[in-house]
């Protein structure tokens, strides 16, 4: 009864617009009060505070932040995109596909949706609307692409959820490589589709000239070499995330010496910027722990599961889940979701025997259908922040074609767990 | 996760707070590097996650102090975004002094343990950095963003008006 009451009490104080962090904390201090008494509820939050702070493992947050703000300032993003474009612009819809080849490059460096929406979207989207492609093709596009930031390895969503969860980051960035791949070949997919039924909205460019591809590539080399070390050391045991993290933003330094970019602004705004972000998150994290507590005092998760072991199958079990992450999603942004879900549904998932590996790649996979589909679908706004003339619904009806296809890259997700898990048994990670 | 994120601080107002995130950050990073380049060299830098782990703590203490003085803290804004200015303006206080309280419970139970673990002098296994000082860190942080969110309650950001 006190979980459930937790969980209401929680959604209002979220609906309110408390900071997501203060109202997980807030929930879960005061019902540890109430389960447990308030002197061991304070001082359970007291070591959960410094715990956190002083914890090894969570200095990789910052450390790729760090990184992904150096890329941005050596123009990592346009340089992606450019790239595609020279590559793939001469076919229908070639900017299109641009704009996501260009939204997974960027997301392997920046790990988060709405920067690699926002960034893309700056570069590929004038250009999209300039070359006579549909609104609704151009937006949707990088709105859809944009998401793959939130799946492609650094994952800011993975770090917070492997945190969370007591689970291996490097594992799982490496399970997450497969279910980004196939997600951006889904969507790239569909705009061929889109484009082979109606040519219109995506005419093809004329062809760009080897050389002209050549320097292209030759322009992201750099970039690709430090996003290759950095997932290959993680994957293949080379360094621990941490480390990769540090040996990133070494990296990312050389990366804008090298292309002269590397001045005391760029250098301070990145910090700034990364120090920033990092602190929100750091909020998120302690209020999501001692609600973590909270939940597993409560014993809201075993009732549940106990509930669905006794009369379903895993299946039926994880798509009732995947109908309410989806309802959830609708209502709460994506951190607000997992961290509210988390504490609840991975104790049910691992009673049904299932891996919590794949679990936080399905729930990243799910909290990345909610940026994308309205009331809260961030990515739409931020597009629409770019391009102010073209409406919001116009904004969704472009991107309702890479929902279907996320739906059924959801369900190929949960019919085929091995998508996700296959890679790290490979690798042994 | 950046996309929570939306104020931009001036350059002109960085002082000393944005100063000692940074350094523990260039810190985790170089002694990190320095630690991988150590062990691929075959010499390691022992003592490195003791001094990563101290960097990490005063970064993530001057960071959250620095996302409240930005005012960046992820919120729902959902509902907020469809009320009426003065509904909202009620709300986002309501929601400052939410927040102050939080934080002031945490700042207490984080004095708590700094009292409780005063006299055992507690330090880090190689290196023997004392932890004292970092929790007493720790404490401040707190208190510093109770105390933000407590002036926030009586005087909103003008953009929260």
């Amino acid at each position: 009864m006190s979980g459930v009451v937790g969980v209401v009490a929680l959604l209002a104080l979220l609906t309110l617009g408390i900071p997501i962090g203060v109202a997980l904390g807030v929930v879960g201090l005061v019902g540890l009060a109430v389960l447990i008494g308030a002197e061991p509820a304070l001082i359970k939050s007291g070591g959960i505070v410094f715990e956190t702070a002083s914890r090894y493992e969570l200095g990789l947050l910052p450390l790729f932040l760090l990184m992904a703000h150096l890329c941005f300032a050596a123009g990592a993003s346009r340089d992606f995109f450019d790239a595609a474009a020279r590559l793939i612009g001469h076919r229908r819809g070639g900017l299109a596909l641009a704009s996501i080849l260009g939204c997974a490059g960027f997301g392997s460096i920046s790990g988060s949706s709405l920067a690699t929406a926002a960034t893309v979207g700056l570069v590929g989207l004038p250009e999209m609307r300039r070359r006579g492609y549909s609104d609704a093709l151009a937006t949707g596009s990088i709105a859809a692409g944009g998401t793959l930031g939130s799946i492609i390895p650094p994952s800011g969503a993975l770090i917070v959820f492997g945190i969370l969860a007591e689970q291996s980051i490097g594992k799982l960035f490496t399970a997450a490589i497969v279910p980004a791949l196939t997600q951006t070949l889904f969507y790239l997919i569909t705009i061929v589709l889109i484009c082979r039924w109606r040519p219109s909205i995506g005419p093809a460019l004329p062809r760009a000239s080897w050389r002209e591809r050549g320097q292209a590539l030759l322009r992201i080399t750099d970039l690709v070499a430090l996003v290759l070390l950095v997932l290959a050391g993680i994957g293949l045991g080379w360094f621990t995330p941490t480390e990769a993290a540090a040996v990133g933003v070494v990296g990312a330094l050389a990366l804008c010496a090298r292309r002269r970019r590397l001045t005391r602004t760029v250098f301070l705004d990145a910090l700034a910027d990364t120090l920033r972000t990092t602190g929100m998150l750091y909020v998120v994290i302690i209020g999501a722990l001692v609600f973590a507590v909270f939940m597993s005092l409560t014993g809201l998760s075993d009732q549940i599961a106990a509930i669905m072991n006794a009369q379903s199958d895993p299946t039926i079990a994880v798509v009732t889940m995947t109908i309410i992450l989806l309802l959830l999603g609708s209502v709460l942004d994506g951190l607000a979701l997992m961290l509210l879900t988390t504490p609840i549904l991975l104790p049910i998932i691992q009673s049904l025997g299932l891996s919590p590996i794949w679990f936080g790649i399905f729930l990243v996979r799910t909290m990345e259908i909610g940026f994308v589909h309205p009331p809260i679908g961030i990515n739409l706004y931020v597009i629409q922040e770019i391009a102010r003339d073209v409406p919001l619904s116009r904004i969704f009806k472009g991107v309702l074609p890479f929902l279907a296809a996320d739906f059924l890259h959801l369900a190929l997700l949960i019919a085929v767990p091995a998508l996700a898990l296959a890679l790290p048994a490979w690798l042994g990670t | 996760m950046a996309e929570l994120t939306a104020d931009n601080t001036s350059p002109k107002r960085r002082g000393p707070l944005f100063y000692a995130g940074a350094a523990g950050l260039v810190t985790a990073t170089a002694v990190e590097a320095i630690a991988v380049s150590g062990r691929w060299l075959s010499l390691p830098l022992h003592g490195a996650l003791e001094i990563i782990q101290s960097a990490i703590l005063v970064t993530a203490c001057v960071s959250m102090l620095s996302a409240t003085l930005a005012g960046t803290h992820a919120s729902v804004q959902l509902l907020l975004n469809r009320l009426k200015p003065r509904v909202k303006h009620v709300l986002t206080r309501g929601a400052s002094l939410i927040s102050a309280v939080f934080f002031a419970a945490l700042t207490i139970a984080s004095v708590w343990l700094t009292v409780e673990h005063w006299d055992g002098y507690e330090e880090t296994e190689l290196l023997h950095i004392p932890l004292r000082p970092l929790r007493v860190l720790c404490s401040v942080s707190m208190l510093a963003v109770a105390a933000v969110f407590a002036y926030r309650t009586i005087k909103p950001r003008t953009g929260d008006r």
